[in-house]
């Protein structure tokens, strides 16, 4: 649980890691695309809107100008004092072609009207008013082109008064009015973008010109032009378009143009809505790859974290599994990188762990009847055949506690149990010191073995030096045993000569044990030897003569044996308690 | 061997549920012809003073604007006809039932005589008229610019040019000829133009007679009165009752030898001298845009008063020469349109 809490710790650290570094990168850039791609649709919407504009001040230029150059016809050849029919005739036919003149006034050299000609009012033939003191006919002279301010016929329809004089004085001027609301046919052929529209406004920012004629004829009114104005002034003379709510409160992106000659202004607006479409697309089309992206991010990252935390996760199992005590437990990870490694060394680790694991069994077993220095030895060598079943030369050492029967049937069984604890462990200790294999333990009495399964230097000295201190130690014991009121006595036996050794018993109980005759004169002379006695046999006597003090105690029947065996016995000094 | 399908087992459920669907499917479509009929489309009310075979040209070119604006008959407008069938009389009784009707729209073209019988009806519609006079003078507008109520319209400016028919007329006789204005008495903007026409015969030096015809059966008389007059010419005023007889007038005027000129091309066309007036196409185009504008949901103080720009001159030089005459070269060149 714990491990699995710690787990989706890991795999979330890492999602997130991953992720931000696969997804901030995408999103900077994207921002930073986003950015500069507004920047160049904004460019390029302003060269577009500027071209727009320019191009409609040119059409409205163009109109103005066809209007004027076929005016400009009329003042091609000097007056004379007779009336001109031919005069008439093309001022006629000029009303004819150009449909947004509603009236022509012709002026002779001497500032004289000669004729004038309208479309709804009676024409004057050779009035010869005086008309040099019209600030048209002045305004020609001075310019040769001359363009009135707009003034709107009944308030309605804006019409411009244009008065051209010609190259020289002689062939006079001609003065003409002009129906503005004739620019409509060009103006609502002029399509910004798919929807934007242009118009045209005077000096004053009236309103000249428009897509929507109703509001033209309105031009005259403040309410109808001031939003136009408001449009014009946003612009300013700065170059560059300019983003303002138009008269319905829509956003509009407009550019202005001048007209050269009346000094009007154009003005090309496109509605932002469509004006900013390429860069709402663009900001969309960004956000769409940014979010595409962002989830590839995700998923990358979620299959980057899994592949990283998937082999932690199985380095965790198995190191749990192993310290559970599955040593044979292997971790499999093939990523070929220092997961692999580790899992490898993890697995060398097991198998070591395992081995060690092994040892330390067959350790435990072979101390249970050699000695712990011996069964490192037996350990160390590597192999346990020292243990196989062969026959050697050994010495057997009894020994047993006298009269322990009749002391446990006297006292509580944890009494007994207490003293046989305090006997095994003096013994167990005298035995390790000695490097005797303990064969076998039997109420109060207990088989050692020395010279097997290892052999050792003088095997005969040290088992009689082993049977001494047992009897000093447990002769120590029992001084204290009968302080108590315990009456038990202690007795060893020993015997050398040829014996069977080796382990005997089944699978998971085994035991090490010498079989042979050696073995029962041990016991028969253990059994027979009374309290703090030692009792050999002559052929460990032998060996150790001279060197022990030795007592020969003459030949004794010893059950079992025909004859009566010699024996010998060995005095000892026990420790004084202190 | 008959084969029984399992189906055929139930004949009474299959009839039954064939019944349903027809049920269902003659419901949905009661429902939508009927929603279609009563409500679907908007309705435009056309009040004409004349008949449809006259008014065959003025409707073509209303259609037109109508288009323009998007709206075509039938298909996303219908349109309710109320012919007075020249009977100009009846035209207060015919506004009064489109008024009652439930129309989105009223239009009131051919004259003023349509818009001020529309106007008078009381409708609480928007009111769309086409006529020649100037709709301020006659009281029908506030101004061009602002209307104000719930009418807006067209002037061809065919009332406001009269004088130059008197002009035009004079230029072609030649000098010391008889010149009669014919007028409408009943027309309510005869008074009006005999005012300028007088002022423009005092320009021009020109005594000026004035005759005057209500009826059709009154033409004859007209043309029959300037016989004797050896260059005598008419001019008539501009009047729907006129403009709308064209095709008489000219069979008169050729009858008599009687040079005359009209407000509308449909007088030469049909073999009279010539005509000097609004466009009338234009006019009734714009009536048809402004119309849609209004169905489109636009208030009517929003659309100022339109004035026609096209002002026609459109002679009959064949009409001259059976006449006597001949045209001068600056009004044949002048000339908008010539019959040869």
């Amino acid at each position: 649980m714990i491990a699995q809490y710690r787990f989706r710790g890991l795999f979330q650290k890492y999602l997130l890691a991953l992720f931000m570094a696969v997804a901030i990168p995408l999103a900077i850039n994207g921002v930073i695309e986003a950015w500069f791609g507004y920047r160049d649709q904004r460019a390029r919407l302003d060269q577009l809107l500027g071209v727009q504009a320019t191009s409609a001040a040119a059409e409205i230029h163009d109109f103005i100008y066809g209007i004027t150059n076929q005016l400009g016809w009329l003042v091609q050849l000097p007056w004379t004092d007779e009336p001109d029919e031919r005069r008439r005739t093309d001022a006629l036919r000029l009303l004819r072609q150009a449909p947004a003149i509603v009236s022509l006034t012709l002026i002779d050299n001497k500032g004289l009207e000669r004729l004038h000609v309208s479309r709804i009012g009676l024409n004057r033939i050779e009035s010869r008013t005086d008309r040099s003191n019209d600030p048209a006919l002045a305004g020609a002279r001075a310019t040769q082109v001359w363009f009135s301010d707009i003034s709107y016929n009944r308030g309605s329809e804006p019409y411009l008064t244009v008065a051209i004089a010609g190259n020289r004085l002689a062939v006079g001027a001609v003065i003409a009015e002009v129906n503005l609301k004739l620019i409509w046919d060009v103006i609502s052929a002029i399509k910004v973008g798919k929807t934007g529209i242009a118009f045209v406004l005077d000096r004053p920012g009236r309103l000249i010109a428009h897509p929507d004629l109703s509001l033209v004829l309105r031009g005259a009114e403040e309410a109808t032009s001031k939003p136009f104005r408001a449009v014009r002034d946003a612009i300013g003379p700065s170059a560059g378009f300019a983003t303002i709510r138009d008269a319905h409160g829509h956003g509009v992106a407009a550019s202005a143009a001048p007209v050269q000659g009346p000094d009007w202004t154009v003005v090309a607006e496109q509605p932002l809505a469509e004006a900013y479409a390429p860069i709402y697309a663009a900001l969309w089309r960004t956000a769409m790859l940014l979010a595409i992206s962002t989830i590839f991010a995700g998923f990358l990252a979620y299959a980057l974290a899994h592949r990283m935390t998937e082999p932690i996760r199985l380095l965790e199992e198995g190191t749990e599994r192993i310290g559970a005590g599955s040593f044979d437990h292997r971790i499999s990870i093939q990523t070929g990188d220092e997961f692999e490694r580790l899992a490898n060394s993890f697995n060398r680790m097991a198998a070591e762990l395992g081995l060690a694991q092994q040892h330390q069994e067959r350790i435990a077993r072979l101390k249970r009847f050699l000695a712990p220095q011996v069964a490192d030895l037996v350990e160390r060598a590597g192999d346990e055949s020292v243990l196989d079943g062969r026959r050697t030369n050994v010495v057997v050492v009894f020994c047993d506690l006298r009269g322990f029967t009749a002391f446990s049937a006297g006292v509580a069984p944890e009494e007994v149990m207490s003293v046989l604890s305090e006997y095994y462990e003096i013994l167990g200790r005298v035995i390790a010191q000695f490097e005797a294999t303990l064969i076998s333990f039997s109420g109060d009495g207990l088989m050692v073995l020395v010279n097997a399964p290892v052999p050792v230097q003088e095997p005969a000295l040290r088992a009689v030096d082993l049977a001494i201190e047992m009897q000093k130690r447990v002769q120590a014991l029992i001084a204290d045993w009968r302080s108590r009121g315990y009456h038990v006595g202690f007795g060893v036996g020993l015997a050398s000569g040829p014996a069977t050794v080796g382990r005997i018993g089944y699978e998971d109980r085994l035991d090490y044990t010498a079989i042979g005759s050696v073995v029962n004169l041990a016991a028969r002379l253990c059994a027979s030897a009374a309290d703090r006695e030692i009792l050999l046999d002559a052929e460990l006597a032998a060996g150790v003569d001279g060197k022990r003090p030795l007592e020969d105690l003459g030949g004794r029947r010893i059950k079992g044996f025909d004859e009566a065996i010699p024996v010998f016995g060995i005095s000892f000094i026990p420790h004084q308690r202190c | 061997m008959r084969y029984t399908s399992p189906r055929s087992a139930t004949p009474h459920g299959r009839g039954r549920r064939r019944d349903f669907l027809l049920l269902m499917a003659g419901a949905a479509t009661w429902t939508t012809s009927s929603y279609a009929q009563i409500r679907s489309l908007p309705v435009i009310g056309y009040l004409c003073a004349e008949s449809p075979e006259l008014f065959a040209s003025r409707l073509k070119a209303f259609h037109e604007g109508l288009g323009e604006a998007g709206f075509v008959e039938g298909r996303n407008v219908t349109i309710d006809y109320q012919w007075a069938n020249g009977q100009y009389a009846r035209l207060p009784g015919l506004a009064a039932e489109l008024a009652s009707r439930n129309v989105d729209v009223v239009v009131a073209p051919g004259g003023a005589p349509v818009a001020l019988a529309a106007k008078a009806a009381g409708t609480a519609k928007t009111i769309v008229f086409e006529m020649g006079g100037d709709p301020v003078q006659l009281g029908v507008v506030d101004s061009l610019s602002r209307p104000g109520g719930n009418i807006t319209g067209v002037s061809s400016l065919s009332v406001d040019v009269s004088p130059k028919r008197l002009e035009l007329m004079h230029e072609f006789l030649p000098t010391g000829s008889k010149i009669a204005v014919v007028a409408n008495p009943t027309s309510p903007t005869a008074n009006s133009q005999l005012k300028k026409l007088r002022s423009a015969a005092e320009t021009l030096g020109i005594h000026l007679q004035i005759l005057n015809a209500s009826k059709e059966d009154e033409f004859e008389s007209v043309f029959a009165s300037m016989i004797g007059e050896p260059a005598g010419g008419l001019v008539f005023t501009s009047d729907p009752y006129f403009a709308f007889r064209s095709r008489r007038l000219a069979d008169l005027a050729m009858k008599f030898r009687v040079p005359a000129i009209t407000q509308t091309r449909d007088f030469p066309l049909a073999g009279g001298l010539m005509s000097y007036g609004g466009d009338f196409m234009q006019s009734h185009r714009r009536a048809g845009v402004y119309a849609g504008r209004i169905l489109l949901g636009e208030k009517p103080s929003d659309l100022p008063v339109q004035l026609v720009t096209k002002l026609e001159l459109v002679i009959n030089l064949k009409a001259a020469k059976f006449l006597g005459y001949e045209f001068s070269p600056s009004v044949v060149s002048g000339a908008d349109e010539v019959i040869e």
